[in-house]
């Protein structure tokens, strides 16, 4: 029989177990550590520079200004670009979002019924999605302009010239493009919604004799509550991206009808006028607030 | 009747598809006709020739197909014209660290809000979304001060940095990790893996649609810029891609159409090969 190893006598465990429960450090939950980077930098590059900014909104100036209290709020609301900017783009949100809604849930709809090439269909109107603004512009201007090749095809129809960029209807021209470039997205939403309701719950309305529109009011609607809480919180931040596209085709003046919020906050960041810049941002933190608690609100009731 | 009916969608939808193709394709193809056309094309003035045929009217014409097709605006942009390819590089300088950077940020503080239950979680997060809903306008003085703060006012940090660090991508993830059945991460806690091992290889693995998508999504968003590029980048040598498009859109409208068709390659060769990804990640999202 061979000889065991004699065994070594290490007390070392033996101490780490006695110590244990005098000098271990307090428990740190795993979460922290993978959640400190990300929200320390959070708040250095938005949370803190924010309440920073905050003073200037009760300044008179940049640069050694003088508390003036709520001041520029008053002087804000009294701004005329300001109340153009800020209903132009409520009006831009209130008809672009809808619209854009109703379409791709159409258009959902007929790709959710249709066999085959489902995936030809969505690719083609995902595609404007993820072109970039700056590839489009000179086909939209060239569309678009004055002397543009839309009034070309009217002129042939025995229609006048139609200044789309420089009237009222330049509102419209925004919410062109607006659903060109987003309708793929909701679409892909709705698309998942649709998948999830089951489709026993329609053959058995179907069943019951009910009408088309009345399945699409009573199942599909009521189906797609959570979805449309989603949809609608991404078209409002698409909503402001569009200012984009805007930018680009008409530049940091353009027409009263499409001249958004954006373009008012764009253009008091270049005159330097931060005063006037952070009382906006406020109002509209504020807003965007207010609609944020409405919609987890919503989201918690339709889910439930 | 019916096999009538699925045609006519089918039809309905090719044309819906076709029409929302249109601008890339008139973009694609006039890319490839030569100066001369463009020139003849995109122009409304009117030409003593013109006044003799009794025309009093021109108007600019989109038209699909090049007299002459060629590849003499590709050489213009990518050989001639050095200019355009430091642009093309000054795009990818900010979308890249953006990109990659946007994606480790986002997991991790997506993983640490899915595993770590605190009294201010939800609040916290709903913060997370009032900023991921307000305009680029609402934090571009926030970014200035940071910014000039830190000294880096005039290089492309001052744009990557708030850029990685943006709430879209950690919203993204969390909405993808509750897709994930708790009971997955409790079975192989009870095994003793430790959180950085469950992370890793538990929870990664089975985000790679919503991963794919978030590159895809922040990638696009950052190839795209325009509002920071305007307010932070004064010098015509640094700017992005979009801006300069859109500066020498009068005059060179060849060169703008081929230029425009190489900046949008990268994101439209994504979307063909990461299309399942993009749309599971989209729905993902959607996940309560």
């Amino acid at each position: 029989m061979e000889k065991l190893p004699p065994r070594k006598k290490n007390p070392r465990p033996r101490l780490r177990t006695h110590m244990r429960g005098a000098k271990r450090p307090p428990r740190i939950p795993p979460g922290v550590l993978f959640l400190a980077p990300g929200l320390i930098g959070f708040l250095v590059f938005y949370i803190w520079p924010f309440f920073i900014s905050l003073g200037y909104a009760f300044l008179n100036k940049p640069v050694n200004g003088s508390f003036v209290g709520l001041k520029n709020f008053f002087d804000l609301f009294h701004n005329a670009a300001y109340r153009k900017g800020l209903g132009n783009t409520l009006r831009f949100i209130g008809i672009s979002v809808p619209v854009n809604m109703a379409l791709s849930l159409g258009t959902a709809m007929l790709i959710h019924k249709t066999k085959r090439h489902k995936e030809l269909f969505s690719l083609m109107l995902l595609v404007p999605l993820v072109i970039p603004s700056g590839s489009m512009v000179s086909f939209w201007k060239a569309l678009f302009a004055y002397d543009g090749a839309l009034n070309g095809f009217l002129n042939t129809l025995g229609i006048a010239k139609i200044n789309w960029l420089n009237s009222q209807l330049a509102f419209f021209v925004m919410v062109v493009i607006f659903v060109w470039k987003n309708l793929g997205y909701n679409m892909v939403l709705y698309l998942s919604g649709l998948n999830n309701i089951p489709k026993d719950t329609y053959e058995a309305a179907w069943v019951d004799g009910a009408k088309p529109w009345q399945a699409f009011r009573h199942i599909t609607l009521p189906g797609l509550a959570p979805t449309s809480v989603l949809v609608l919180i991404m078209s409002i931040i698409n909503t402001f991206k569009i200012f984009k596209e805007i930018y680009l085709i008409t530049g940091g003046y353009p027409h009263d009808s499409i001249y958004t919020l954006q373009h008012f906050m764009n253009n008091m960041f270049a005159s330097l006028n931060y005063p006037r810049l952070t009382t906006a941002t406020t109002v509209l933190v504020v807003i965007v607030a207010l609609f944020t608690q409405t919609m987890l609100r919503l989201e918690r009731r339709a889910a439930s | 009747m019916s096999r009538h009916k699925g045609i006519a969608t089918a039809l309905l939808l090719f044309l819906l598809g076709s029409l929302f193709l249109f601008p890339l394709i008139v973009t694609f193809t006039n890319s490839f006709m030569t100066e001369a056309e463009i020139a003849l094309n995109y122009t409304s003035t009117l030409t003593a020739f013109d006044l003799v045929d009794g025309i009093v009217e021109k108007f600019q014409q989109i038209r699909l197909i090049p007299e002459q097709a060629g590849f003499w605006q590709y050489a213009e942009v990518l050989i001639k014209q050095p200019s355009f390819l430091v642009l093309l590089t000054n795009s990818l300088k900010i979308t890249l660290p953006v990109t990659v950077g946007g994606l480790a940020v986002s997991l991790l503080t997506a993983y640490g809000f899915t595993i770590w239950d605190w009294n201010y979680k939800e609040a916290v997060f709903a913060v997370y979304i009032v900023v991921m809903l307000m305009p680029l306008q609402a934090v571009l003085v926030p970014n200035y001060i940071v910014a000039d703060a830190l000294g880096i006012k005039d290089s492309y940090l001052a744009i990557i940095l708030p850029g990685i660090f943006s709430p879209f991508g950690v919203f993204l993830m969390r909405q993808s990790m509750k897709g994930i059945p708790a009971a997955y991460l409790e079975a192989a806690r009870i095994d003793g893996a430790g959180s950085w091992y469950i992370f890793w290889y538990i929870m990664v693995p089975q985000l790679k649609s919503s991963v794919a998508a978030l590159l895809m999504l922040t990638f696009i968003e950052y190839w795209n810029l325009v509002e920071q590029a305007v307010i932070f980048i004064g010098d015509y040598t640094r700017e992005p891609l979009s801006v300069y498009l859109s500066r020498i859109a009068e005059g060179r409208m060849g060169l703008v159409f081929a230029a425009s068709c190489v900046y949008m390659f990268l994101p439209f060769w994504f979307l063909l090969i990461g299309q399942k990804d993009l749309e599971k990640g989209i729905e993902l999202s959607g996940v309560k």
